[in-house]
């Protein structure tokens, strides 16, 4: 039988009624035997391959000739000593179809799975041996996993960049939105996705010098930057893609929303772009007391405060400007904004909200944050561009990129050194930063200088709660969670503390942060983190895994305000999909979408992966996120976010018998637990009774 | 058509707050909130998925297309509607005017495949085999005979029949594109098809048998005895055309497997027994697995918009929701 086909069988259960997982590991076998082996290039000797590849133009030569051949050789056999083997149908093809490097007609592979480790770890390493190595270990061993952009493109001569992630302002004017188009171009053509702050934007019917009615406001600006995305993708590895954030104050939001009706006219209709909102505390007051909702022209308020309208807290000067007369204002019920957005996400699962307020309460560099970018994961402050009349750069701004990589909870957990994983991975982190240089984006290249900002996620927490016998959600899984990323947030910081002693340099604008005040350090020593349950104090005990003191925390708080960090930004939680498969992870921090989950991608087409760790015998821990509810998912994310200084994306899954007040509920839930974004909503609608594919594993509750 | 029009006798304005069959509500409901339109997928994706198909790959696909597409417009114009005069209650007649208004949205959706993927001269190609078929055109013309008939069972059993067995020589390859990872997002599209579809048949099934209960012992046994002469007469079209298509890139003995399995399903759906037995519905686990209508597949933003979302039921929030 084929290898598709095999994998298909997953998802059928067997003549016992149980789950065939025998079957997607045979086809992980199969897909070797019938397909990759008879597709892979042999050569005889390593030294011949590096050769080839090198001659070729397959690798970059300048990264291998940063090391001795004798490293180099010990390196590969150290990494294929570890006898990696995908344990899934998915992880292999996704790495074979996405990853691997192939000869140049796409028909052979040039490359095995330790042999992309090994690239990583000296592309990142940049000549120094020991980190290879520490990375070619972490990757190996799935404890760290680069995110794609990283893992597909480091060492290889024909790439594009090794960042995953972008975030600009648009300001309100044509130089700004013109250049906006172009860097849309750019940096899709070089992979990752593009996200846009839309605020400033002056809405329609808005005067334009002075004269009223003029503007045609945000929608048309989607269009291009709608079209633009689909025109570039990165040497066809993937499409363009792209975000656009819009404050929930201003005027146009009630169009921008209906862009994703279901009915919406072709012309302002917007299919692939993905949308965001930014929602101050102010509007969840307003609909608490059931008042109107002024909407602000960010024309007038640029006027009137001298400052661009998301450079402003709505929140703070909201009954000013509404008492202002200069500026032009339209309302709208609260209550039923809120129902209108809860209505869009059931048609189209969009858009993302970013609670504004929290947000910025819980930022601990100077400046505000406006926006996020396509996974809404990352949080970060930025600056304004301005242009002279021929469109050159008069003063560059500060525009945001992240490069990101996620650690395996359960094979950190299993590894003997957690601390040592987070320094290896924010060092890993750091190396892309520094080896970044957007040239055709000035802003986002200067914002990288400045700042060396990163995001370490985490993903396979429901994997291993559920491997340990801990349901996701319950009192334990929530415990560990916190105690988790507590232990975390403190190595990542030691870590970028240990960068900035060793080169005597920080971010800039260190000096202005709460680490140099030390106000960010107040809840960590002034009060005692430790597990609240026996059993994950068990768990932790037996890991070895060290939870960090008050001491501790004390004694880094002195090193960070005496040498400072190096990163701005050091974790995002994102929502890794692709790399969470060749991990043998389930996706991020969340609970599975289902026991056996089907995957599309344009590129792989229809495929099933069993969510990690399960067997017949413990299916009862992998209940689905729709069968686990909204709440217990915003409670975990609730314990993790206080510990991490970006976001972390945050789905929520519902049963299509659940209402928009049910939709609702959930957003105002996680606002008051203190959650700072919320991504996607899914709905879940299951086949009506009569008319299902009977044995379907997927399609059972 | 030369006979005359037929309308229902007489109409009462519709009370949809006095319901006779909880089934039409629960079907209704499902209905619309399934309802989409083909704008809504990302087509163009598969611009250049298209491109990687052979000039026979590309050819089969579109005259697949096409036979789908005169099906829906059969089904729309003509299989919906002559429903609607036998409707056992005001609100299943309801039910089939939102299925014939899908049926038609269905059939232009293929229009929008054809548009985005091929050449206008390469589509009149298509549709012109399409009118020279002649399983093709036997297929239409049994169905369309049934449906002129003035039997209103046999009608039901003519309609449950396409649509949840005729359908599906069709949908086969979309299926298997997808599982080979070409045109997802035309499969996509194909497979919110399949969901209404999959609704369509289980619910003119379920009218059927409700009607059944109303009928003589005598007039049981022959309805039983023509819904299988008839899909004995369906079946055997159904594989040479199968053959016409399919035979070119040897895919015709798992179609046809496919056929079995979908033909047992539309018995079950009128409430007879499986006619073929389980060794020859072994379909191809990819096919079978990429069939489920549920909304339940995991997609990211790279990727096309899925066939997951719904029209929500909108709720005004509470004061006791605001209470912070």
């Amino acid at each position: 039988m084929d290898y598709h086909s095999l994998n298909a069988m997953l998802n059928l259960y067997g003549p016992n009624g149980e789950i065939q997982f025998e079957k997607d590991r045979e086809a992980a076998r199969q897909f070797f035997l019938q397909h990759v082996n008879q597709n892979t290039v042999f050569f005889h000797s390593l030294a011949e391959k590096l050769e080839y590849l090198i001659e070729n133009e397959y690798y970059e030569k300048a990264v291998l000739d940063q090391y001795s051949f004798e490293f180099i050789s010990s390196l590969y056999d150290r990494a294929y000593a570890k006898k990696f083997r995908f344990p899934t149908f998915l992880g292999a093809f996704k790495f074979y179809t996405s990853y691997t490097l192939k000869t140049f007609d796409g028909k052979r592979y040039l490359e095995r799975y330790e042999d992309r480790v090994v690239m990583v770890g000296l592309a990142l390493a940049q000549g120094d041996e020991k980190l290879a190595t520490n990375l070619v270990d972490e990757i190996i061993s799935g404890r760290f996993q680069p995110a794609t952009p990283t893992f597909l493109n480091s060492g290889k001569k024909q790439r594009g960049e090794l960042v995953s992630c972008f975030l600009l302002r648009i300001e309100d004017n044509m130089e700004s939105i013109g250049r906006s188009i172009n860097s849309a171009l750019q940096l899709s053509k070089r992979g990752g996705g593009v996200a846009f702050a839309l605020t400033n934007i002056r809405e329609a019917g808005a005067p334009i010098k002075k004269i009223e009615n003029q503007s045609s406001g945000i929608i048309p600006i989607m269009k291009l930057l709608e079209d633009s995305f689909s025109y570039a993708n990165q040497l066809g590895a993937r499409q363009g893609a792209g975000a656009v954030y819009l404050s929930a104050h201003h005027p146009d939001i009630m169009r921008f929303l209906d862009t994703k009706r279901e009915n919406a006219d072709e012309k302002i209709r917007i299919k692939t772009l993905s949308l965001g909102v930014v929602v101050p505390d102010i509007a969840f007051e307003l609909a608490k007391n059931d008042e109107d909702m002024y909407l602000f022209s960010p024309y007038d308020v640029e006027r009137v405060y001298g400052l661009p309208f998301s450079d402003i807290s709505v929140t703070e000067k909201y009954r000013e400007m509404v008492d202002d007369a200069r500026i032009h204002k339209t309302k709208i019920n609260a209550r039923e904004f809120f129902q209108t957005l809860a209505e869009i996400q059931f048609e189209s699962g969009y858009p993302y909200i970013m609670y504004e307020d929290t947000v910025n309460r819980a930022n601990p560099i100077k400046g505000r944050v406006n926006m996020s970018n396509l996974c809404s994961e990352i949080l970060q402050v930025n600056t304004p561009t301005t242009y002279t009349a021929d469109l050159g750069y008069d003063v560059i701004g500060k525009d945001i990129s992240c490069n990101l990589g996620s650690m395996n909870i359960a094979a950190a957990m299993d590894g003997d050194n957690l601390g040592q994983t987070v320094e290896t991975a924010i060092r890993g982190l750091t190396a892309v930063s520094n080896m970044s240089h957007i040239s055709s984006v000035p802003s986002i290249e200067n914002g990288n200088d400045m700042s060396h900002a990163i995001g370490l996620g985490q993903m396979n927490l429901h994997g291993y709660l559920a491997r340990e016998r801990i349901f996701y959600g319950s009192d334990e899984g929530i415990d560990f969670t916190n105690i988790y990323f507590y232990t975390v947030v403190y190595h990542a910081l030691r870590a970028s503390n240990l960068i900035a002693i060793e080169r005597g340099e920080t971010f800039v604008g260190f000096e202005d942060s709460t680490y140099a005040s030390g106000e960010y350090f107040d809840k960590y020593t002034d009060q005692q983190w430790v597990p609240a349950t026996a059993r994950v104090a068990e768990l932790f005990e037996t890991s070895g895994v060290h939870i960090p003191t008050q001491e501790d925390w004390s004694a880094l708080k002195a090193s960070i305000q005496e040498h400072g960090i190096y990163n701005q930004n050091l974790q995002a939680v994102p929502p890794t999909g692709s790399i969470s498969y060749i991990n043998y992870s389930t996706s991020s921090i969340h609970p599975v979408a289902s026991k056996i989950e089907i995957r599309k991608e344009g590129k792989i087409g229809r495929v099933y992966y069993p969510a990690p760790f399960m067997t017949n015998d413990n299916l009862e821990y992998y209940q689905d996120a729709y069968e686990i509810g909204a709440e217990k998912v915003i409670d975990t994310y609730a314990a993790a976010t206080q510990h991490v200084d970006q976001g972390l994306s945050l789905t929520l899954f519902f049963k299509d018998t659940a209402t928009t007040r049910d939709i609702n509920k959930a957003q105002i839930y996680a606002w008051r637990k203190g959650i700072k974004t919320i991504y996607y909503i899914r709905l879940r609608q299951l086949a009506l009774e009569g008319t299902e594919v009977e044995g379907c594993v997927s399609c059972m509750l | 058509m030369t006979e005359k029009l037929k309308l229902i006798d007489h109409v009462e304005a519709i009370n949809w707050n006095r319901i006779q069959d909880d089934k039409d509500v629960e079907v209704w409901n499902r209905l619309v909130n399934n309802f989409w339109l083909p704008e809504k997928v990302p087509l163009s994706n598969d611009v250049q998925s298209w491109a990687t198909l052979t000039p026979d790959e590309q050819q089969l696909t579109m005259r697949v297309f096409t036979g789908l597409t005169l099906l829906d417009t059969i089904q729309g114009t003509v299989g919906a509607v002559s429903l609607i005069p036998d409707a056992l209650t005001p609100h299943e007649e309801a039910v089939y005017t939102n299925i014939a208004f899908m049926e038609s949205v269905h059939a232009k959706s293929y229009s929008s495949i054809f548009s985005t993927l091929c050449s206008t001269r390469e589509i009149d190609d298509a549709f012109r085999w399409s009118v020279e078929n002649q399983n093709l055109q036997k297929k239409a013309k049994i169905i369309m005979e049934y449906y002129r008939g003035d039997d209103p069972l046999k009608r039901k059993v003519a309609s449950t029949l396409l649509e949840s067995f005729l359908f599906y020589s069709g949908f086969y390859l979309p299926m298997y594109w997808s599982s080979h990872a070409k045109l997802t997002n035309t499969a996509d599209l194909i497979r919110l098809i399949i969901r209404d579809e999959a609704v369509h048949g289980y619910y003119i099934g379920y009218k059927f048998q409700r009607g059944l209960e109303r009928v003589s012992e005598a007039k049981r046994e022959e309805l039983k005895d023509y819904t299988f002469s008839l899909l004995y007469e369906l079946y055997e079209n159904e594989v040479l055309y199968t053959q016409d298509l399919y035979d070119s890139v040897g895919l015709t003995e798992d179609v046809k497997k496919f056929l079995h399995y979908n033909a047992n399903k539309a018995l079950m759906n009128l409430g007879y027994e499986a006619l073929f037995p389980k060794s020859t519905t072994d379909v191809n686990p990819a096919i079978l697995s990429a069939l489920s209508p549920n909304a339940d597949e995991n997609h990211d933003f790279f990727s096309g918009s899925g066939s997951s979302y719904v029209i929500g039921k909108a709720v005004v929030t509470e004061d006791e929701d605001w209470d912070f």
